[in-house]
């Protein structure tokens, strides 16, 4: 087993190469727009989360938009819990990109950690938030408004650990002396983190511009994250297609 | 312009786009979002027109105009350093970069000195919605002058350094603080001046 496991890599390689070159990298690209759609069509069909309802409102209100999304709420967070695992892959392909870059790889375990922890409140706490509340219909009426609340506070509040995974990027491709991302693409992330910071009011805020379905604080951000997320699915496309096939990339 | 206009028809073209494309996409990206900005200021504005106007009269004008003079007197001093840096002599641009640098650092104090009298006054962000625009837009401008600082800083440090020198580095700073400065103006007119 181990004689056949062991002659089998160069035999399957070099066979490999001259049908789909790249076949891996290439399947870990598509799956990052794949994700993407699928993450819109839960949180903007489905669930609802996306554009946020609003926040100043009774806790009557509260209860019938539970009680109208129930069954989307529960079918959208369910798969989200199914395909949630991913976004490891889309990250995956990021880093793996910045470890081609000539910065220390600092940078890329930076990215993997901040990713990895800000999934936790930019989505997961917002989903299993709101797949408590339909999991009870009976439930006390403000309890359930809180948990509207915690789940639509943590996912468009959340932070910290997007702006510094922004400014990680953004750094290392502006340090970057390989040129794997053009400069312009470090600006456009940098200007990601001045529409991050402008959420931070969501807290004080039950309605304008700053709360957390306003004007400034969600569809300003969320429009330029879609800007950015469409420029780095096509850089990395264009990665892909001019990194050499034998490049040995950093550990 | 006036150098594509005198240039004969087989000659190219010695027109210079300054700094480089890189930082023109940002800085229109960065003109977007402040648009944007203002655009629901003025919606908000026409929706509460009288909280707005009275909350205004308690900006201090004089502040404020104090430091458009001082932004604009510190873009004046950065046009220059590029103007010099483009003719080689580059101590001077030190000197002129330096300046436009300390009109940076004294805008943000009076800019701190403004918020910490009116959050002393009790005009905080919570108050109502004419603070909330202030705070949030006059503190992701004093982001915008933080950076740019920043930026002055690299810029000093490549022209002490002859083997690091570039001009178009010194030309891509500029931009991003010219940039700084209009919006500035935009935001005096339009948060303090506006009635």
């Amino acid at each position: 087993m181990t004689g056949a496991t062991a002659a089998l890599p160069a035999r399957v390689s070099a066979r490999d190469d001259q049908r789909s070159p790249k076949l891996d990298l290439w399947i870990c690209w598509w799956v990052f727009p794949a994700f993407y759609t699928l993450f819109g069509l839960i949180f903007v069909v489905l669930t609802r989360v996306m554009p946020p309802p609003r926040p100043g409102v009774g806790v009557d209100q509260i209860n019938s938009f539970f009680h109208a999304h129930g069954t989307t709420i529960k079918l959208g967070f369910a798969l989200l819990m199914v395909f949630i695992g991913l976004a490891s892959v889309t990250n995956g392909l990021v880093a793996f990109q910045m470890k081609r870059m000539s910065v220390k790889p600092i940078f890329t375990y930076a990215y993997i950690a901040t990713l990895a922890v800000g999934a936790v409140p930019g989505a997961l706490f917002a989903a299993f938030a709101f797949l408590a509340a339909v999991f009870r219909p009976d439930r006390d009426p403000h309890l359930v408004a809180l948990l509207y609340d915690v789940g639509l506070l943590t996912f468009v509040g959340s932070l910290g650990c997007f702006t510094t995974n922004y400014l990680v990027l953004a750094l290392a491709i502006a340090l970057d002396k390989n040129k794997v991302f053009p400069m312009w693409m470090a600006y456009i992330t940098f200007w990601q983190i001045a529409t991050e910071l402008l959420a931070a009011p969501v807290f004080v805020f039950q309605k304008g511009a700053f709360a957390w379905n306003g004007a400034i604080s969600f569809y300003e951000g969320t429009v330029i994250f879609v800007v950015f997320l469409g420029c780095l699915i096509v850089l990395l496309r264009r990665a892909i297609q001019q990194q050499p096939m034998d490049e040995l990339v950093q550990d | 312009m006036v150098s594509i206009l005198e240039t004969t028809p087989t000659e190219q073209p010695r027109w210079h786009l300054p700094g480089d494309i890189n930082i023109w996409v940002f800085v229109l990206a960065d003109l977007f979002s402040f648009a944007f900005y203002f655009v629901v200021f003025m919606v908000y504005r026409i929706e509460h027109g009288s909280v707005f106007l009275d909350s205004q009269r308690h900006l201090n004008l004089t502040t404020g105009a104090l430091n458009t003079l001082v932004l604009l007197a510190s873009s004046r001093f950065v046009a220059l350093a590029v103007q010099t840096a483009r003719t080689g002599d580059y101590r001077r641009a030190t000197r002129l970069v330096s300046l436009g640098g300390l009109c940076g650092i004294l805008f943000t104090l009076i800019k701190s000195y403004e918020w910490f009298r009116e959050i002393a006054d009790g005009f905080t962000l919570p108050r109502n919605e004419f603070f909330m625009f202030y705070f949030s837009i006059t503190g992701v401008h004093l982001f915008h002058v933080l950076i740019g600082l920043l930026v002055l800083a690299l810029i000093l440090r490549e022209l002490r350094e002859p083997s690091l020198r570039r001009a178009s580095m010194v030309e891509a700073g500029a931009i991003y603080w010219h940039m700084v400065d209009l919006v500035w103006i935009v935001i005096f007119a339009l948060l303090y001046l506006a009635r």
